[in-house]
């Protein structure tokens, strides 16, 4: 199979991994994951196998599967086929949206599309699971006042993961998304939001967990192009053994996009020496009247907190494990829904646990006390 | 209960400690006073088990055991409590969270049963009110925003919710106004003097004695305690300084 993949010499790839992309998709196929990986909300929900609709497992209501494009990216183009979409009518609020792409190995490709009319809600939870080449482009369209929150978690064991996200935000609309990487598998986020109307709020963040070997990287670039535009790129990296994660963040402020309030805080960890985490803070801006906080950092946990936990009983390996899950919360924070936002911490737990060889405790709930 | 024979320790390779010698017994609060750099709070860390604080030579037993050879949380599980001078902020983490952790870690070590959730929000409710600490500071992450007394103030809750055997307060006078040095005293007093619990009392000054009175007093200088006596001996460096004493 020849897939024509970027090289790393091409500045928005360098630190992408094609190779692992290509050995993804050779991966053979097999069985498809049996787990409940829905979370226990109500609404709408859709098990994609290989990016193909198990229609036994799924309940569209709102959601259509329609002949989609992938646009002109070079992941995204990949995808262009049958796809799922999203349309609801102006005022109109869906139901939660829960779709589950399992893949089970090779390479599969799906396009999304998700259009809101002017004042319309709607909310999405994304879950990765399997191995093999999950390729996924996903056009975002929302009319003035239109408000959409997306959560995706990746959690696939194996192989490679990659989002083309493109998003239009019209006049007094919002946009949250919200991305975990915290399975074992590779990958890729290619994000392009553009905040086209004016009093518009973007959110593009979330955090990368990588271990091992892995890899994990997001590029992503938010343009502001009206008034008094707002967008937060929060986002956090924890890399363990001798793994990389990679986050490069644009800011792109037009000459007419005056007022606009943009913050980036990109902030990596350092569990191991041997491990690695790229940050590439951009800001590019050409209107004179503008707020744009931002900050990147990258370091190891604080070793006074480590002393201070353990010198009341908290054992080396717990003590990170808390101090790492507080650093990736923040992340999290702007996830409204709490059901999603549980699980997100819960993900990141799973993930922490076996990285750092910790049990947590359920946070706020009974238990604890259980050392390494 | 705790037995420092000639202690060595250093730190990047310079020695702090060299060749201090302590004896506390149950029932005592022993006060240690020194001039800058004389090696204190170095004390107060190699006893705690802080990474970086190299014993090169002597020892400390504790009840017995050799405290050197446990790791920092399990001083802590055995009953070993550091009050630290400047107590570290942590962002994310709520100190009732925090607490909980780690009263129920040590509670394993020892093999107990864990509190619940509500068995642990009593005690600690009831912490906070003896220490005249607001209780939605329990609910805040710990330390971050406290001002130096109530960072204080939050070790000596932290204290009683732990409740430990021995206790090493580094400095915890600095930072306090007088009201706030007379709730840390009576804290002090009322967690820690018990027959069968003990006191190390590290600090600059006179004035937190005069809240909990120390059964003895040294004076440690250049890693060693060079002189020790009783109550009047801590009067005695308030009036004269370190200098003449220390000597």
């Amino acid at each position: 199979m020849l897939l024509d993949l970027p090289s790393t010499r091409e500045e928005s790839w360098r630190w992408g991994d094609p190779a692992a992309i290509a050995a993804a998709a050779g991966l053979p196929r097999g069985e498809a994951l049996a787990g409940a990986w829905f979370l226990d909300l109500e609404g709408a929900r859709a098990v994609f196998v290989d990016g193909v609709l198990d229609e036994g497992r799924s309940d569209l209501r709102h959601v259509a599967i329609a002949p989609l494009e992938g646009g002109e990216h070079v992941l995204g183009r990949r995808t262009t086929g049958n796809g799922w979409s999203l349309r609801v009518d102006a005022n109109a609020s869906a139901e939660l949206i829960q779709i589950v792409h399992i893949s089970t190995g090779g390479d599969n490709q799906l396009p999304a599309e998700i259009v809101l009319a002017g004042g319309a809600q709607a909310s999405v939870v994304e879950t990765y699971v399997g191995t093999g080449w999950s390729n996924r482009s996903t056009r975002i369209t929302l009319g003035a006042g239109a408000k959409l929150t997306r959560a995706v978690r990746l959690l696939q064991a194996s192989g490679f993961v990659s989002l083309r996200d493109e998003a239009e935000v019209g006049a007094g609309a919002s946009l949250i998304v919200t991305v975990l990487g915290a399975g074992d598998a590779g990958t890729r986020i290619d994000g392009a939001i553009t905040v086209s109307g004016d009093d518009a709020f973007a959110e593009y963040g979330g955090a990368l967990l990588t271990r091992n070997a892995q890899k994990q990287e997001c590029a992503l670039s938010v343009r502001h192009a009206a008034l008094n535009g707002q967008s937060k790129q929060i986002w956090r990296a924890v890399a363990a053994d001798t793994s990389t994660a990679s986050l490069a963040a644009r800011v792109e402020v037009a000459r007419d996009a005056q007022k606009t309030d943009g913050v980036q805080s990109l902030r990596g960890l350092l569990l191991k020496r041997t491990a690695t985490v790229n940050l590439k803070p951009e800001l590019e801006i050409f209107a004179d009247d503008v707020k744009c906080a931002h900050g990147a950092t990258v370091g190891e946990l604080d070793q006074r907190a480590l002393f201070y936990m353990q010198s009341r009983g908290i054992p080396h390996a717990k003590a990170q494990a808390l101090l790492t899950r507080a650093f990736v919360g923040d992340a999290f924070a702007q996830i409204a829904d709490e059901t999603v936002r549980d699980a997100f911490v819960a993900d990141a737990d799973a993930w922490l646990e076996a990285a750092l060889s910790a049990p947590l405790p359920l946070a706020g709930g009974a238990g604890g006390g259980a050392s390494s | 209960m705790l037995k420092i024979e000639n202690l060595h320790a250093e730190i990047d390779g310079k020695e702090i400690l060299k060749g201090l010698s302590l004896t506390a017994n149950a029932g005592e609060v022993h006060a240690i006073m020194g001039p800058n750099g004389a090696g204190k709070s170095t004390l107060g860390y190699v006893l705690g088990g802080r990474p970086g604080y190299e014993v090169t030579s002597g020892s400390v037993t504790f009840d017995g055991v050799d405290l050197l050879e446990l790791e920092a949380h399990e001083r802590a599980a055995a009953g070993v409590f550091l009050g630290f001078q400047y107590p570290v902020e942590i962002p994310g983490v709520s100190n009732v969270q925090f607490l909980r952790e780690a009263l129920n870690a040590q509670r394993a070590t020892r093999d107990e049963k864990a509190l619940s959730g509500g068995e642990f929000l009593k005690l600690a409710r009831a912490q906070a009110d003896l220490l005249g600490m607001d209780y939605d500071m329990l609910k805040r992450p710990v330390n971050v925003g406290f001002s130096g007394g109530e960072k204080k103030r939050n070790e000596m809750v932290q204290m009683g919710i732990v409740n430990p055997k021995f206790a090493i307060l580094d400095e915890t006078d600095s930072g306090l106004d007088i009201d706030a040095l007379r709730v840390v005293g009576d804290g002090i007093n009322r967690i820690m003097r018990a027959p069968d619990k003990a006191v190390l009392l590290i600090t600059h000054y006179q004035r937190l004695l005069d809240y909990v009175e120390p059964d003895f007093v040294h004076v440690l200088a250049d890693g060693r305690i060079v002189r020790s006596g009783g109550k009047e001996l801590a009067q005695q460096l308030e009036s004269e300084g370190y200098v003449g004493i220390a000597a």
